[in-house]
C-alpha cells in the first residue's frame, strides 16, 4: 500500500431548529395561576400535594384533576451556590439553584434563591416567593426566592 | 398518548398495575426537540418504577417497538407489556430534523419525499408502469379512510382526478399521493398466553415476529426491493408458517407513506412476482372488496404520526383479526401481516397475527 498522509479537515456547524409547545390544562392552569399571582399544586391519590402540579399521580398513574393552593413561603432541603454566574443565568449576581418545599406542599420544587452570599445559605432556611416584575404564565413569573 | 394507553388496557381488561414493563417508541428526539420523552412521560403510563425501554428505528419504530415488546413477553421475562409509540408532528420539525444540514455536502433541502422520488420514477422505468397506478392507491386508501373513525385524513369527495390534478410535490410523487403529519399514538398490550386467553375481548395471536435493517446507502443496493425486506419477511414468514402470501393472508397493513410503495412491497413481500405489483393494484384485489385487501385502515396515507406509525399498522392487523375493526373489518380475516419502514429504506419490521391460537 502506498504511503500517504492525508490532510484530515475539520468543520464546525451549527443545527437549530424551529418548534412549538403548548401546555395541557393542569399545567397551564398551574402557570395561568402563576400569572395571577398565586401557586397551586395538585393532590395525589395518598393525600400528598405536588408543586409544580403534576398532570398523573406517580404511584398509581390516575389524573390528577384536583388543585389545592399552597404559600409563598417554605424551606429549603438542598442547594448548590453558583458563585459565578454565567450569562445565561438568570440572576447575574452569586446566587443558589435551590430545592424549595413551600409550605402546604409535600414535595420540593428547583428554583432558585437570592441570599446575597454564600454563607447566608443553609439547608432548612426559610425562603419566601420573589415575584417577577411583569408576570406572563411562566415559571419565571417567580422571579427567585429570598430568605424570609 | 394517554388517551391510547387507556383504551389498550380497557381492551385488555387490565389496570395500570398489571402492567410489568412499558415499551416506548417514537422517532428521534430532533424530531420534537424533547430529549428522552419517556422519561418526561413516565408518570402518564404508569412507568415510575417498573422496566421502561425506548426503541429507536426511525419511521419504523413503532412496529420494531411491538416487535420487542413482544419478544420480551415471548421470553418469559415480562407477562403483560403496555408498549405505545407517537408523535406530536404540530409541534415538531419532522422532515428537515430527517436530513440535517452536515459540513462538507451542500445539503440538498429535499426533504423524506425528495430521497424517494427518484425510486418511484426507477419503479416505474424499470417494469414500464403507468403514470395513474400511485393514484389508484392514493384513492383507495383514502376511501379506506373515510371507513375509519380514526384516520385523521378524510376527503370525502377523494376521486382518481383530484388526485391526478394535485400539485406535484417531489416529482413524481403528488401532493395526494404523500402521507399527512398528523399527532397520534397507539398503545397495545401484549400478554402472555395465559392473559391472553383470559382476555374479555378475543386476542390476535401473534405467530411471528422480525426486524431487519440496511445502510441508507451503499453500492449495488436495490432500492426497490431491498435485501433487509426480503429477509424480514421471509424470517416472519418461516416463523408464522406461511409458504403462500397471497393465498394465505387475508389482509395486510403495509407501511405506505407514499402511494408508490404499495405496489413495490407487494412485490417485496412476496403476493406477487417482482414488476407485478401495480397489475394487482390495477385490478383491484387490493381493495376493501378486493381478495387481498392492502391498509383497510387508510394506512400512513391517512394519518402519519410518524413514531407511531408503524405500531398502527400492527395494531389494525390486530383488530382485523380480532374482528374489532368496525367499518373497515375484512369479513373473516383470520391471518394478517402489519409492516412497518423506516429511515432510507433502511429499518423493516413485521409480525403476522392469526386469529387462531397457534
Amino acid at each position: 500500500m502506498a504511503e500517504t498522509n492525508p490532510e484530515l479537515l475539520t468543520k464546525s456547524f451549527e443545527l437549530g431548529y424551529t418548534y412549538t409547545r403548548s401546555t395541557g390544562p393542569v399545567i397551564g392552569h398551574f402557570l395561568t395561576e402563576l400569572r395571577e399571582g398565586r401557586i397551586v399544586g395538585t393532590r395525589t391519590s395518598d393525600g400528598r400535594v405536588l408543586v409544580p402540579a403534576a398532570e398523573y399521580d406517580p404511584v398509581s398513574a390516575e389524573a390528577l384533576t384536583e388543585f389545592v393552593s399552597v404559600a409563598e413561603e417554605g424551606v429549603v432541603t438542598t442547594w448548590s451556590w453558583v458563585a459565578e454566574p454565567i450569562s445565561h443565568h438568570l440572576l447575574q449576581k452569586p446566587f443558589a439553584f435551590a430545592l424549595v418545599r413551600l409550605d402546604g406542599a409535600d414535595v420540593p420544587m428547583l428554583h432558585m434563591v437570592d441570599a446575597g452570599e454564600e454563607g447566608a445559605m443553609r439547608t432548612g432556611m426559610r425562603v419566601r416567593v420573589r415575584w417577577a416584575a411583569e408576570r406572563r404564565g411562566s415559571i419565571t413569573d417567580i422571579a427567585c426566592f429570598e430568605p424570609a | 398518548m394517554r388517551q391510547a394507553a387507556e383504551r389498550a388496557l380497557e381492551d385488555a381488561g387490565c389496570t395500570w398495575k398489571d402492567i410489568d414493563a412499558l415499551i416506548l417508541g417514537k422517532a428521534p428526539d430532533m424530531f420534537e426537540g424533547v430529549v428522552m420523552p419517556e422519561l418526561y412521560l413516565s408518570d402518564a403510563l404508569g412507568a415510575n418504577g417498573k422496566p421502561v425501554l425506548r426503541v429507536h428505528t426511525a419511521g419504523s419504530v413503532g412496529g420494531s417497538t411491538a416487535v420487542v415488546a413482544a419478544n420480551y413477553v415471548q421470553s418469559g421475562a415480562f407477562r403483560r407489556v403496555l408498549t405505545v409509540s407517537f408523535e406530536k408532528q404540530s409541534e415538531s420539525n419532522a422532515t428537515w430534523a430527517l436530513s440535517p444540514r452536515m459540513p462538507f455536502v451542500p445539503h440538498v433541502n429535499a426533504g423524506a419525499g425528495g430521497f424517494f422520488a427518484p425510486y418511484m420514477r426507477l419503479y416505474m422505468e424499470r417494469y414500464g408502469v403507468p403514470e395513474h397506478i400511485g393514484c389508484l392507491v392514493a384513492v383507495k386508501d383514502r376511501q379506506n379512510a373515510l371507513k375509519n373513525p380514526y384516520a385523521h385524513l378524510q376527503i370525502p369527495d377523494i376521486s382518481l382526478e383530484m388526485v391526478m390534478q394535485s400539485p406535484m410535490l417531489w416529482e413524481p410523487i403528488r401532493f395526494l399521493e404523500s402521507c399527512p403529519s398528523s399527532d397520534g399514538a397507539c398503545a397495545l398490550v401484549l400478554a402472555d398466553e395465559e392473559h391472553a386467553s383470559r382476555s374479555p375481548n378475543p386476542p390476535a395471536w401473534i405467530l411471528g415476529t422480525s426486524t431487519r435493517a440496511d445502510g441508507s446507502m451503499y453500492a449495488g443496493k436495490d432500492n426497490i426491493h431491498p435485501a433487509s425486506l426480503i429477509a424480514c419477511a421471509k424470517d416472519v414468514y418461516a416463523k408464522a408458517g406461511i409458504t403462500d402470501p397471497r393465498r394465505q393472508i387475508d389482509v395486510a397493513e403495509l407501511y405506505v407513506p407514499f402511494s408508490w410503495y404499495e405496489p413495490m412491497y407487494l412485490e417485496t413481500l412476496g403476493f406477487c412476482g417482482e414488476g407485478e405489483g401495480w397489475k394487482l393494484v390495477e385490478s383491484g384485489a387490493t381493495a376493501l372488496g378486493g381478495d387481498l385487501p392492502i391498509n383497510a385502515s387508510g394506512g400512513v396515507l391517512s394519518s402519519n404520526p410518524i413514531g407511531a406509525s408503524g405500531m398502527l399498522r400492527f395494531g389494525e392487523a390486530a383488530l382485523q383479526v380480532r374482528g374489532m375493526a368496525g367499518q373497515h373489518q375484512v369479513e373473516g380475516a383470520r391471518l394478517a401481516l402489519g409492516h412497518a419502514f423506516g429511515g432510507a429504506h433502511s429499518y423493516y419490521a413485521m409480525w403476522a397475527v392469526s386469529a387462531d391460537k397457534p
